[in-house]
């Protein structure tokens, strides 16, 4: 395996209850990579990273970080891999200089090195007008920006970012995607991540993982997933689930494949525009009126939904691609 | 490249960073601690408020009726009660390690220093001394608040430092206690909740009355208590003079008390920092 790459091995992890959070995960990320693990809530991804970053023991199977083994050399792991957790760990009452020179301090840097490794990434984070305030007193966005440079203050091989863009503003986010970008590029620094949105994992990831329940449900890269679900789709909407469910029966024959959720059906096939007026004529014939009938390219989110049945819901603050 | 390079290369390179000295590492956190307690000082005011308080109310109520209690020495009933005084101080203080830990814990920074090289036992120990340093600054207001009241102390300023070199080492153990708590909870709350477990301490020892004027369980419950030691040596260093005794029988209920708590303490350190 690559000197800075991730190997995971059909990893399993169950906690006491029991809740099989992560079932038999297998995936492999190569140096150099951004690699996306892309999933609602509780699908598991967050196990993943801890388990990678050697806060868990896996259940089963194995996993390895720069060639390191997660369960029987957790110290190598954690020098070589940067972190920034989900729940943002920084103390309210510190301010970010502090934090920073502590953080090289107990990575072994001397009082010096560790002062100007702390103003460098101050500097490369953005921070620089908020070193005399407290934490407490930061927005979510400098909050999570701190964080990524507290990641960053030993000069990973392998980044882990758990849901970094969950909780910022679209302007917030933007910004921290451009740095993982050049974190990545400049560095060839080894970049896993966790994500709930579509539109992250397809503006960061070379590969995405869709995981669900704990499996990975499919993987590739944005482009190939995007292919794999067929050319394009005709979504109706209707006024409720019973006359959608309805369409979706009369329509059986004209495409391949019908799915429904909620209010509106889905239907994938090849030249879709060309299929629009023997759709809307089969539905006058059952008298069932559309409220609205749009086309659409192949988005991620069809294949999450195509991958696992059902839409990955857009959090607040965030609109699902289209 | 196959693994056994790789793991070399990989070697060598985390190799290039140095392992800190548990010292370094211990002092980093203490002066981390530090910083924060001197940040947050509604948590320390309060049980310093409180000491000053019953040390006034105890000087002046019972002071006057105290003429039961033999060899007061010089300085009546004062140089009696201000141990208790600094005693809870000191205890009082012992929670501030606690509150620094369980801060640490609430806020996932204590995931993010697991994540370091940092020793385990360095997450434990600056929290514990930037407490112990606050509980000395605490123990030697009061003692300052007593000599304005007009304490004469019969073993003057020696005394006053092995008074308060009694105060670290008992709230330092107690501390191992609080600690234990802040690790095995992970809350706040309880946190507080074990803090004041040393209220009812303080009155099962020879609180208000010499030992030798309890009786039945209380005076049992007393000989078991740390406190009781301590209380009795810190009186004779204010009021009759440097007893040989008394002080070692101080620092070896000191040390008994932090052995046990310490104990404690790394086992609820060892179940939180275990990976599950």
């Amino acid at each position: 395996m690559n000197q800075s790459g991730v190997l995971v091995d059909q990893l399993e992890k169950t906690y006491p209850g029991p809740v099989r959070a992560v079932d038999g995960i297998s995936f492999e990320v190569a140096a150099g990579e951004i690699y996306g693990l892309l999933g609602p809530n509780g699908a598991g991804k967050s196990t993943v990273v801890k388990v990678l970053t050697t806060l868990a023991l896996p259940t089963s199977g194995t996993a390895q970080v720069g060639g390191f083994d997660v369960r029987t050399q957790p110290g190598e792991v954690r020098r070589i891999a940067g972190v920034a957790l989900q729940e943002i760990g920084l103390d309210p009452v510190m301010k970010s200089l502090e934090m920073l020179r502590l953080q090289g301090r107990l990575f072994g840097m001397s009082s010096g090195e560790a002062t100007r490794r702390a103003h460098e990434l101050i500097e490369l984070v953005g921070l620089s007008d908020a070193t005399e305030r407290r934490i407490r007193t930061y927005s979510g966005g400098m909050r999570r920006r701190l964080d990524l440079a507290l990641a960053l203050v030993h000069q990973p091989q392998v980044l882990f970012l758990d849901e970094p863009t969950t909780g910022l503003d679209p302007a917030s986010r933007r910004d921290l995607w451009a740095e993982v970008k050049r974190l990545n590029r400049e560095l060839q620094m080894t970049i896993l991540l966790t994500t709930q949105y579509l539109e992250e994992a397809d503006a960061l990831a070379d590969r995405v993982a869709i995981i669900d329940q704990g499996r990975i449900q499919l993987e590739g890269s944005p482009a190939e997933l995007k292919a794999g679900v067929g050319s394009e789709s005709i979504n109706i909407s209707f006024r409720n689930r019973e006359l959608a469910e309805q369409a979706r029966g009369v329509l059986a024959q004209l495409a391949a494949e019908i799915q429904r959720d909620r209010e509106t059906i889905r239907l994938y096939l090849n030249r879709a525009a060309a299929a629009v007026p023997a759709v809307v004529r089969r539905l006058q014939q059952a008298n069932l009126e559309p409220l609205s009938v749009t086309l659409t390219q192949p988005t991620l989110d069809d294949v999450f939904l195509k991958a696992t049945g059902q839409r990955l819901a857009a959090p607040s603050g965030m609109e699902a691609t289209q | 490249m196959n693994l056994a390079t790789t793991r070399t290369l990989n070697a060598r390179r985390a190799g290039d960073q140095p392992r800190r000295w548990l010292v370094i590492e211990v002092a980093l956190m203490s002066w981390r601690n530090l910083v924060a307690v001197f940040r947050t000082p509604e948590a320390m005011l309060p049980p310093l408020a409180i000491s000053l308080f019953f040390l006034v109310i105890y000087d002046s109520t019972l002071g006057r009726a105290s003429s039961f209690i033999p060899d007061l020495g010089a300085n009546s009933y004062l140089g009696f009660i201000l141990p208790l005084s600094i005693i809870s101080a000191s205890l009082a203080g012992a929670g501030i390690a606690a509150q620094n830990l369980v801060r640490e814990i609430e806020s996932g920074y204590f995931d993010k220093l697991l994540l370091t090289p940092i020793s385990r036992a360095a997450l434990l120990l600056g929290p514990i001394f930037a407490g112990a340093v606050i509980l000395g600054i605490q123990a030697s207001l009061v003692m300052a608040v007593g000599l304005l009241l007009g304490l004469e102390p019969s073993t003057g300023l020696p005394g006053l430092l092995a008074v308060g070199g009694l105060a670290i080492l008992l709230g330092t153990g107690f501390a191992g206690f609080t600690v234990s708590a802040a690790l095995g909870s992970g809350s706040a709350a309880a946190t507080q909740g074990a803090s004041f477990l040393f209220f009812p301490l303080t009155f099962l020892a020879p609180t208000f009355v010499p030992l030798e004027l309890l009786d039945g369980w209380l005076s049992t419950a007393a000989r078991f208590n740390p406190i009781t030691y301590v209380l009795q040596a810190m009186r004779g260093l204010m009021n009759s003079g440097w007893e040989a005794a008394a002080l070692w029988q101080a620092v070896a209920a000191c040390l008994i008390l932090a052995v046990a708590m310490y104990a404690l303490a790394a086992f609820a350190l060892r179940v939180r920092t275990s990976r599950k």
